[in-house]
């Protein structure tokens, strides 16, 4: 065994492996060449440490990703991992938010605006930002005729004092949840189409706080299918469990555990979120006659049998008949009815399928019943909406 | 700049990924970090891209860490699904003994040798791991040949304490 060769000792483990990462100078490399060939044990350790690296490679590999292709950079602004907002995900919010809230911000008390009058073919709507802008302006620019009754519908939706107290109270949520967001430095453009930023800035802030969250965030995170989202959210608010500050009498039905579970159930956040939009949207929406609703279903409208109907409506739009079904003195259900041939319920099953996660939560709450699409939402267990749902039927005159 | 950036994308977006993977140990999350981190780069317009990728991302993965535990925290007291948080983590490790005997491998290094060998398998040269991890540069074969030897060590032990397990 060779002890020494010119100025060159034996060479050491991280000398060697420099070497095999190629990392060492030209000096170097040549120097340890020279040894090496001259030196049959640290010949031995080389090749031994070139076995190490070969092997710890492999393990290395044996952990690896699985091989997805990279989105382009350009589309990478979004607004923050934490959201973990997909693309496809994002347009699905953008719907929700122009169906629900957009309804009803654009319809608050002293609002601007009515929904547009009963219009069987309203131009369909192809595309997430399509259907939101198209909302919004509806809503904000056509302060169009619609009967007295359906004025009367809008405006007369008292809110109780105490409700508007809590909801200055916890204003300063959303400018919290914004500052969180700021924090990323990032611009949350592009992931969304264009539209619905206009509407944030047009719109007003949602005045439906859930669990000191603002709905719109709720959505959001309902969207993204994970209720730790939801969680984070109560956290930047930093607000204590207030109950929800809702205008109109059903939602002071509405349990507050129940909109609890929108904010911690995974999976299940979604399908709450329909619910809320359901009940949001109600007060928006004019109450029409049965006469009208068979004409826009094209069917005798659908509810449970037994059960008061409260009211029927139809979305601004013209395309969605809701029956509203007592079962107590408080407790409201609604059933969302929809021809299925028509457009906006390919919008909205789209909605449905880019909201449902592993559990078919929100598919669980839809059936088709003759050409008529039925969505159920209410105050009650997804188990006992099931139920309900099943028991639906056209209703007789 | 963009263009740069451009070019670094192509070229270091998988190993951003695979090397946060090894850190965070899921995949959706790992893209998910590595886009927030080249998201940034495009606001930040860092001189030295690659290098600052690799920081910002190292950064990330230990808050992502840090912010996992706590939401698993709120998780269980708010008597969500059972283990909705760590599902995925689950279902990993069951489909996968070898990915986890890895990980666990790599768990029993020293912070500082796991992140060079990190470095080393996501691309870096030895320069830009020693600036990343204020090493010399002269150490870094030492550490580099210490982790991989330490890994390798750690995976046999633990597949040994397996099969006697079973056996």
């Amino acid at each position: 065994m060779q002890e020494v060769r010119g100025n060159m000792s034996h060479v050491d483990d991280g000398t060697l492996h420099a070497y095999l990462d190629g990392e060492l100078t030209p000096v170097e490399r040549a120097r340890l060449e020279g040894h090496v060939a001259e030196c049959a044990a640290c010949r031995n350790r080389l090749e031994e440490e070139r076995a190490l690296i070969e092997r710890a490679s492999g393990l290395l590999g044996l952990a690896q990703p699985p091989e997805r292709a990279a989105p382009p950079l350009h589309q990478l602004r979004r607004p923050s991992v934490v959201w973990r907002l997909r693309v496809p995900v994002a347009w699905a919010a953008t719907v929700v938010l122009a169906l629900g809230i957009g309804y009803y911000a654009g319809g608050t008390p002293g609002g601007r605006a009515a929904p547009q009058p009963l219009s069987l073919d309203s131009p369909l709507l192809h595309s997430a930002a399509a259907d939101s802008a198209a909302t919004l302006s509806r809503q904000e620019n056509e302060p169009l005729g619609y009967s007295a009754a359906e004025r009367r519908q809008v405006v007369a939706t008292p809110r109780p004092p105490a409700a508007a107290e809590r909801e200055r109270r916890v204003d300063s949520a959303p400018a919290l949840a914004r500052r969180e967001n700021d924090a990323f430095g990032l611009v949350a453009t592009q992931t969304r189409p264009g539209a619905p930023q206009e509407a944030k800035q047009a719109a007003p802030e949602p005045q439906l706080y859930i669990d000191g969250v603002p709905v719109r965030s709720l959505l959001d995170s309902a969207s993204a299918q994970s209720g730790v989202i939801a969680i984070r959210a109560r956290d930047s608010a930093r607000t204590p469990a207030a109950s929800a500050p809702v205008a109109g009498a059903q939602r002071a039905a509405l349990p507050t555990r129940a909109l609890e579970e929108a904010v911690v159930v995974r999976g299940r956040a979604a399908s709450n979120a329909a619910a809320e939009r359901g009940v949001l949207v109600a007060t928006q929406w004019p109450i029409i006659r049965r006469g009208p609703a068979r004409q826009i279903l094209g069917a005798e409208p659908m509810g449970v049998p037994g059960l008061a109907v409260r009211n029927i409506r139809r979305s601004p739009t013209g395309e969605v008949v809701l029956v509203e079904q007592a079962i107590d003195s408080v407790t409201v259900i609604q059933l969302f009815q929809q021809r299925v041939e028509s457009d906006a319920y390919l919008v909205r099953s789209f909605v449905a399928d880019s909201l449902r996660s592993g559990a078919a939560a929100t598919e669980r709450l839809a059936r088709f019943i003759g050409g008529v699409r039925v969505e159920i939402a209410g105050p009650l267990s997804a188990d006992s909406l099931n139920r309900l749902l099943e028991q639906v039927k056209p209703i007789g005159p | 700049m963009p263009e740069d950036l451009a070019e670094v994308y192509r070229s270091t977006y998988r190993s951003l990924v695979r090397f946060l993977y090894r850190k965070v140990w899921d995949a959706e999350r790992a893209e998910d970090l590595a886009q927030e981190a080249f998201a940034r780069a495009l606001v930040h317009k860092p001189e030295n891209a690659r290098g600052w990728l690799f920081v910002v991302a190292a950064n990330m993965a230990r808050d992502d860490a840090r912010k996992a535990a706590r939401e698993r925290r709120h998780l269980t007291l708010l008597k969500a699904e059972p283990g909705a948080g760590s599902k995925e983590l689950d279902e990993e490790i069951d489909a996968d003994t070898q990915r986890t005997q890895v990980r666990a491998a790599l768990d029993q290094l020293t912070p500082r040798d796991r992140e060079a060998l990190l470095l080393w398998d996501a691309g870096m040269s030895y320069d830009e791991i020693a600036t990343q991890t204020g090493l010399a540069r002269g150490a870094i074969g030492t550490t580099l040949s210490r982790a991989r030897r330490r890994l390798v060590e750690a995976y046999d032990a633990g597949s040994e304490g397996q099969h006697v397990a079973r056996g």
